[in-house]
């Protein structure tokens, strides 16, 4: 897909439309500079989608929240590995990583979840599950 | 104590499971309402219970008495069960 003549590729994850940087190409893996979701690249018709490599796997939300943390330069505290085991069971019963602390099961919620990515950090100095801080 | 206290909690939500340890470590008795385990009209409802009582849909929430604890916070709980 193409926005004022730009390719994008689209994330499952954040459900938003990143830039195609020159030189990639089908089957490349790449991190979604929106929400750090490690993706292989695939050309669908005239639409490049981003595919979760390793969907519902561990490594999966381990690298996610890493690569979203180092791409906005928040840090974890002591409560990161429990905040994790909560995702991964949201994943086992639920069928995704939704917010551990939040009731509801849409794709907002997927970490990081929306507000997350809207600037929450920013402004409330954390995510609202605690498991996103920011870095000095 | 009159009534046991009642815990409204998320059973994927750490903060929860802190408070149910501290309790459980205090040897409190109290009622635990899994609200992500419950059918979907009986969640509807509790939710709705939540949303009045604390004015959001934060987890954990602790009823203690007239008292009412939103999130894990171990003063509050030691000052509302005198320990």
């Amino acid at each position: 897909m193409t926005i004022h003549g730009e390719a994008r590729v689209y994330c499952p994850v954040c459900q938003a439309r990143f830039k195609f940087a020159p030189g990639w190409k089908e089957g490349d893996e790449v991190i979604c500079p929106i929400c750090g979701q490690k993706l292989t690249l695939r050309l669908t018709g005239s639409e490049w989608i981003g595919e979760r490599p390793e969907k519902g796997a561990e490594t999966e939300i381990r690298e996610r929240v890493d690569e979203y943390a180092r791409l906005k330069g928040y840090v974890f505290n002591d409560m990161k590995e429990e905040l994790l085991e909560g995702l991964i069971a949201k994943n086992r019963r639920f069928g995704d990583f939704y917010c551990p602390c939040r009731m509801e099961h849409v794709p907002e919620f997927m970490c990081p979840c929306k507000p997350t990515r809207g600037g929450d950090v920013e402004r409330s100095g954390k995510c609202y599950c605690g498991l996103f801080w920011k870095g000095r | 104590m009159a009534h046991k206290p009642k815990v409204y909690a998320l059973t994927t939500c750490p903060y929860c499971k802190r408070t149910r340890r501290f309790l459980d470590e205090h040897k409190v008795a109290y009622d635990c309402i899994e609200v992500d385990q419950l059918d979907d009209a009986k969640q509807d409802e509790v939710l709705e219970e939540i949303e009045k009582m604390t004015g959001r849909r934060s987890f954990p929430v602790v009823i203690i008495g007239s008292e009412i604890i939103v999130g894990h916070d171990e003063d509050k709980l030691r000052k509302a069960l005198k320990l």
